[in-house]
């Protein structure tokens, strides 16, 4: 069995240096576009279709000054991935023995159902090849056993590599000694209601995900499991029930009079 | 008076209208359905491959708001239901068991018509706004995407019974029907024996 790979992203140790943004520009063969300038550190508000990893620079104030909580943003790479069971192509979002959550784009017809699908707003449209894009956790590095474009750039060991359990287990120890050195509400964010992601998080404040800019309790939309399920059932029934209604009663009741039979 | 003369039912604006919108419709729903289910997806294949079903089924829809807008304008007056419309809805068992005799006379629609008419009407307004959204996720904002992707299929799954239930009255079970929106034309006899209330109105001009 082909064990599951996850990334882990120690915020305690980002140093806003974003490195791994030009590495993911890089490898991933991205061209350069101006972005918006909004007085932050920020490279950009928000990710694009042409970049895949943005770290957050969250504005905050202690003791009277400015601080950031810096976090990576990019694709989670989600066990239960909403942008999957959103997707009418098939074959255009797969998830690999490994993990990853890959999008194909020869497969990929631009609906943007995976938008919405996305507990994360991660998927981009790109305007000029109406397909999506988004992190692909370098599957074609990581398929020849590189790790990651932007892990191997990081220069804290911020970002690490590996299988999904040891990277977890050193999570919850990292996440314990943080503890230990002060911060009580350090934990790990690898949330439950997208079955668990292949990337995981070490927070200093881990009751509060939201001030690194992550979403406290992301999970499938319901409106989105009902779609795919008895929205499914129902149309099946009404469509195939129809016809055979309809076939049920021209069996029984036959057709009505022509008129042209009454003078 | 001979009952087969051929009397007029439908003008060419009104054929052209019907065919418009039933055309549009059709391509929308297979074009639709296709990306409904992975396992209709072959459908996308028929219609030109996926990239072309997701830019062009909009276009579709749109065709077929507008076709549905011209027919509102057109029919909207003459589908008000009337006191003996009411009748003939909760008697309309009767209908599909033949025993026509029974009901109200029914006038240029029956009332199962007009119902059909205002149920579409009404998809198709829900169609076309749940579409727009789906149409432009970059811009629409998440909540209505998510609302969105139930009423579009919730809607088209009514519409498209709905025609399934059409089509079947039209073709199978009342013979002369489809001539009336291929031709135009009905014979007299069959305007007198389905439509009794319109038959005498237009005799008596
Ligand atoms: C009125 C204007 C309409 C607009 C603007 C519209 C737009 C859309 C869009 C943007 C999608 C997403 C995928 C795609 O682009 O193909 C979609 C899906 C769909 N449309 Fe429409 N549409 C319209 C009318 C219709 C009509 C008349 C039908 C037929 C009953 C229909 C049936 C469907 C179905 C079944 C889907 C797939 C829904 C799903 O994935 O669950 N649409 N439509
Ligand atoms: S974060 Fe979004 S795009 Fe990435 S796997 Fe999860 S649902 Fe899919």
């Amino acid at each position: 069995m082909t064990t599951t790979v996850a990334k882990l992203v120690d915020t305690s140790l980002c140093i806003g240096c974003k490195a791994c943004e030009l590495a993911c520009q890089e490898w991933n063969d991205q061209e350069f576009t101006l972005g918006t300038f909004d007085g932050t550190y920020q490279t950009l508000p928000d990710l694009e279709h042409n970049f895949w990893n943005l770290i957050k620079f969250n504005e905050f104030e202690r003791d009277g000054q400015m601080s950031w909580l810096m976090a990576k943003y990019q694709c989670m790479h989600c066990a239960d991935p909403g942008c999957l069971r959103a997707c009418p192509a098939p074959g255009a979002i797969i998830q690999r023995p490994n993990g990853i959550v890959d999008f194909v784009h020869d497969n990929c017809i631009g609906c943007g159902y995976c938008i919405t699908g996305c507990p994360f707003d991660v998927p981009r449209l790109s305007p000029k090849t109406k397909k999506v894009y988004k992190c692909s956790l370098c599957s074609d590095r990581t398929s020849v056993g590189m790790a990651p474009a932007c892990i191997k750039t990081c220069p804290t060991n911020c970002l690490t590599f590996g299988a999904r359990d040891e990277l977890l287990r050193k999570a919850d120890s990292r996440a314990e000694q943080l503890r230990g050195n002060g911060d009580q509400d350090a934990g790990v964010y690898n949330p439950e209601g997208v079955g668990g992601t292949n990337v995981i998080y070490v927070l200093r404040d881990a009751k509060n995900p939201e001030s690194y800019g992550l979403p406290k309790d992301p999970g499938i939309p319901w409106t989105l499991s009902l779609w795919k399920g008895p929205v499914k059932w129902l149309g099946s029934m009404v469509f195939l029930g129809g016809i055979l209604g309809a076939f049920l009663h021209f069996v029984r009741y036959g057709p009505k009079d022509h008129g042209d039979e009454h003078e | 008076m001979s009952m087969n003369k051929q009397i007029s039912r439908f003008d060419l604006t009104e054929r052209a209208i019907h065919w418009m919108s039933a055309i549009s419709f059709v391509y929308a729903a297979l074009t639709g359905l296709a990306l409904w289910s992975h396992k209709l997806y072959w459908l996308a294949s028929v219609f030109g491959g996926g990239p072309t079903v997701r830019g062009m089924h909009p276009w579709g829809g749109v065709l077929f708001a507008v076709s549905l807008g011209f027919m509102f304008r057109r029919w909207a007056r003459v589908m008000q239901l009337d006191s003996d419309d009411k009748v003939w809805m909760k008697n309309s068992h009767l209908y599909a068991m033949h025993r026509d005799q029974e009901l109200p006379e029914t006038g240029r629609f029956n009332a199962g018509q007009k119902m059909m008419f205002w149920m579409q009407s009404a998809f198709a307004v829900l169609l076309f706004a749940s579409g727009l959204v789906l149409w432009f996720p970059e811009i629409a904002p998440r909540s209505a995407r998510l609302l969105a992707v139930l009423v579009h299929p919730l809607a088209a799954i009514g519409s498209i019974g709905g025609i399934i239930l059409h089509i079947y009255m039209g073709t199978a079970v009342v013979p002369g029907a489809l001539r009336a929106m291929t031709r135009g034309t009905v014979s007299q006899g069959w305007a007198a024996s389905h439509h009794p209330k319109w038959f005498r109105e237009l005799s008596k001009h």
